[in-house]
């Protein structure tokens, strides 16, 4: 009750008659949907990782299971759990909701799976938000999760009918990413150097936080059973770091590595995002709901953009989708302190940072995808544990989450950390 | 027009009795209101102009006043101190005869429930709503808000009902037959407080300084505030406002419908302006209805300073309003002659 807390209120209400958008964004209200636990697991290599003999309901009984642990939350109040996913038969419906049950959540806790392709984790994390907000329920988990080890590869995609071959666009649907990647990489003049350059910023930006111990808040680590591919001996090990992290990695050591869909082409694995597993959980309720139980406040999400692109250029989704949310939000993209754009490859990637004119030093900072792997459904929940741990620790306060989306779309989201 | 000077003291609240045409109080605060002491003045209206009859002064700064609704002599002033007094002006000594002390921070709004007449309400910069009985040693109720909420008022058509505007743009209608307290959930040992029955976000996300609601058409509020925008909602399920009357240059620190017209209200603010309004929706002045969209019918520019308090007279033909202001003045007016001098 000191006379400047006065002055300044009345102040306030003098100069300032208008607040740009990102001063309004950053006023709490007691409606936000807020983000009160965002936790992943390790990233692991497909197939060679400490994860291959984990399978992702297991991956994803360790996220949820963290998040009850970590939170502290009393499970039976979280209502709602949605998973994204894109692999596993049937959308994983139902071993997610037995991972559910495994994790700690009581019966009451439902459960459901969806997928859009590489943004399921984010969309999964979306729905919840919009459920909370329309009134639907009061607490829930968005989370993502994929075991590429164990189901990536042709059986993961239905056989197209004569009637979807018959329409030029929609065959493209199923075009492969590496083919269609190359062709956009050819067609908007992507250079292999800029492209080998950005993946070697990653590698090295995922090591140096790695090394740091930026990445330790947000994994939880899991206890799981691997088989010595040396020894056939099945052991016990406790997971907490990506293994997909190298050292030594540079443009020039890339450079020398084959083009993997073309003779002359750009795109190899070395500048694409790598196969993973993981899994991810973000806890989220309104601000009032987190007030009321005591739960830590480590951000909030202000709105998510979905838009559609050419099929074949699937990878400019991000370039469509990022100007969709600022239009929305009102923001610009100085108003924006980090953006996590999701390294499918680097073709994509480097060419929407370029075309939306942004920060280099503002894109992953900590790495990306290429760097420590993209497990399909998982990255896009993944992407608010990076994000709102490294908003925090260096006193950022807006922060972007986009990504390509196979089939031709692009998502994006902004989140206010605090 | 008729002027009285609060030597030492800026106005930052002027209401008329409900029970006699002659007399008004006004809440003031020494320095502006940002440190200092804080005085209630009682003033009677006579043939020779505005006498002062009495005052009460206080620790801190006074920021708002509400009359008893049932004892013509008793009246309740919000302080800075976090405190809400009850005055007795019949009283020999100057001390208030209830005080509470329940606000963390400054009380910025108090109001008398006009229909059920025993029970008041008052808002805080931290972030709660209370509702009191003056013979009560506590608060009956605490509404929390979340956030520095500068104006509360009791619905004059509804007992029940309680709104407040905020700094974070929203505009609350607590419903008091709603229970207040849902289960609780297992891990919480707090009770789960009130959610408002209606709660608007108020576009222009500028902190809301003032509202009040239509004397007229009880689903009808206007809201005030930073944006300078004056908007007029209908509560029943639409969000949007249903006019927005724009003129004020800097913040809108007190809107206030009149008593006489179901359509006209006056705001007075940062501008030293104070103006009359017609909403298009209700009455005009004189009694003739009005239509087409809102407009402005006049201003009254006497102030030298920031108007801080705004209050119609409820008696006679209508049109009567006092205003006080950190120029250290109330002035009492008639608000069809400011009309008349705007049509010339």
């Amino acid at each position: 009750m000191s006379a400047t807390d006065r002055l300044a209120q009345i102040s306030s209400q003098l100069t300032s008659p208008l607040k740009s958008h990102r001063e309004k964004l950053l006023i709490p209200h007691s409606d936000d949907i807020v983000i009160t636990c965002a936790l992943r697991t390790a990233h692991t290599k497909g197939g060679r990782g400490l994860f291959k003999d984990t399978p992702a309901q297991d991956l994803l009984a360790g996220a949820l299971r963290g998040v009850i642990e970590r939170s502290n939350i009393d499970p039976s109040l979280v209502e709602d759990i949605t998973v994204g996913s894109v692999l596993p038969p049937g959308g994983g419906a139902t071993e997610f909701r037995a991972a559910a049950l495994v994790a700690g959540f009581p019966v009451s806790t439902a459960v459901r799976a969806t997928n859009r392709q590489c943004s399921s984790g984010l969309q999964a994390v979306v729905d919840i938000a919009n459920a909370i907000n329309s009134g639907m329920i009061e607490i829930g988990v968005g989370a993502g999760v994929e075991s590429m080890s164990s189901q990536y590869g042709p059986g993961a995609v239905t056989e197209f009918s004569e009637l979807l071959e018959s329409h030029p666009e929609a065959k493209n649907c199923k075009v492969p990413m590496g083919v269609l990647s190359e062709k956009m990489a050819k067609d908007r003049k992507i250079k292999r150097e800029d492209q080998d350059a950005f993946a070697a910023a990653s590698y090295q930006k995922a090591l140096v936080a790695q090394s740091i111990g930026l990445f330790d808040e947000e994994i939880y680590p899991l206890t799981v059973k691997f088989e010595d591919p040396k020894t056939n001996e099945i052991k016990t090990i406790t997971v907490g770091k990506d293994d997909g992290i190298r050292p030594n990695i540079t443009a020039e050591s890339l450079g020398k590595i084959k083009p993997a869909f073309a003779k002359d082409g750009s795109i190899h694995a070395g500048n694409a995002s790598q196969i993973s597993d993981g899994a991810a959980a973000v806890l989220l309720m309104k601000r009032s709901t987190a007030q009321r139980l005591k739960q830590p406040i480590l951000g909030k999400f202000v709105a998510a953009s979905i838009v559609g692109v050419a099929p074949l250029l699937m990878g400019i989704g991000p370039w469509a989708a990022i100007p969709k949310v600022f239009e929305k939000t009102g923001l610009n993209k100085e108003d924006v302190d980090i953006f996590e754009i999701n390294e499918a490859f680097a073709s994509q990637c480097v060419w929407c940072v370029n075309e939306l004119g942004l920060d280099m030093r503002k894109v992953n900072p900590k790495g990306g995808a290429i760097a420590f792997g993209h497990p399909l459904g998982s990255t896009g929940a993944r992407q608010v544990s990076t994000l709102l741990t490294e908003l925090r620790r260096t006193g950022g306060r807006v922060g972007v989450t986009s990504m390509c989306v196979g089939t031709g779309m692009g998502m994006a989201a902004v989140w206010v950390a605090e | 027009m008729f002027h009285y000077r609060t030597q030492g003291y800026n106005g930052y609240a002027v209401k008329y009795s409900s029970f006699f045409d002659n007399r008004l109080a006004c809440a003031a605060s020494a320095n502006f209101g940002l440190v200092g002491n804080g005085r209630l003045y009682i003033l009677g209206l006579t043939p020779g102009g505005i006498v002062g009859e009495k005052w009460f002064d206080t620790q801190d700064g006074l920021f708002d006043l509400t009359w008893s609704e049932i004892h013509e002599n008793q009246l309740v002033v919000a302080s800075g101190d976090g405190s809400v007094k009850l005055f007795d002006i019949m009283v020999k000594d100057s001390f208030p005869i209830q005080n509470w002390q329940e606000h963390q921070r400054e009380v910025f709004s108090v109001s008398w429930n006009l229909v059920d007449k025993n029970t008041f309400c008052s808002s805080s910069w931290d972030g709660t709503v209370k509702i009191w009985s003056p013979i009560h040693p506590t608060s009956l109720l605490t509404l929390p808000t979340n956030s520095c909420t500068y104006s509360s008022a009791f619905s004059p058509h509804s007992t029940h009902l309680v709104s407040c505007v905020s700094s974070d743009s929203f505009l609350r209608i607590f419903d008091l037959r709603i229970p207040q307290a849902t289960p609780l959930p297992p891990s919480t040992a707090q009770p789960v407080p009130a959610k408002p029955a209606i709660q608007i976000h108020v576009p222009g996300n500028a902190e809301l300084l003032t509202h009040d609601w239509n004397k007229y058409r009880p689903e009808v509020l206007a809201t005030g505030g930073v944006d300078k925008v004056i908007r007029v909602f209908d509560v029943r399920g639409a969000t949007g406002s249903v006019s927005e009357l724009r003129g004020h240059e800097y913040a809108i620190r007190k809107v206030c419908w009149s008593p006489h017209w179901a359509g006209v209200l006056m705001s007075g603010g940062y501008d030293m302006s104070i103006r009359i309004w017609e909403d298009g929706c209700g009455g005009g002045m004189g009694g003739g209805m009005s239509g087409g969209g809102g407009r402005l019918l006049g201003v009254m520019d006497k102030h030298t300073e920031f108007v801080a308090g705004l209050g119609w007279c409820l008696f006679g033909g209508g049109g009567w309003a006092a205003s006080a202001g950190w120029d250290e003045g109330v002035w009492v007016w008639d608000a069809n002659q400011v009309v008349a001098g705007m049509r010339r």
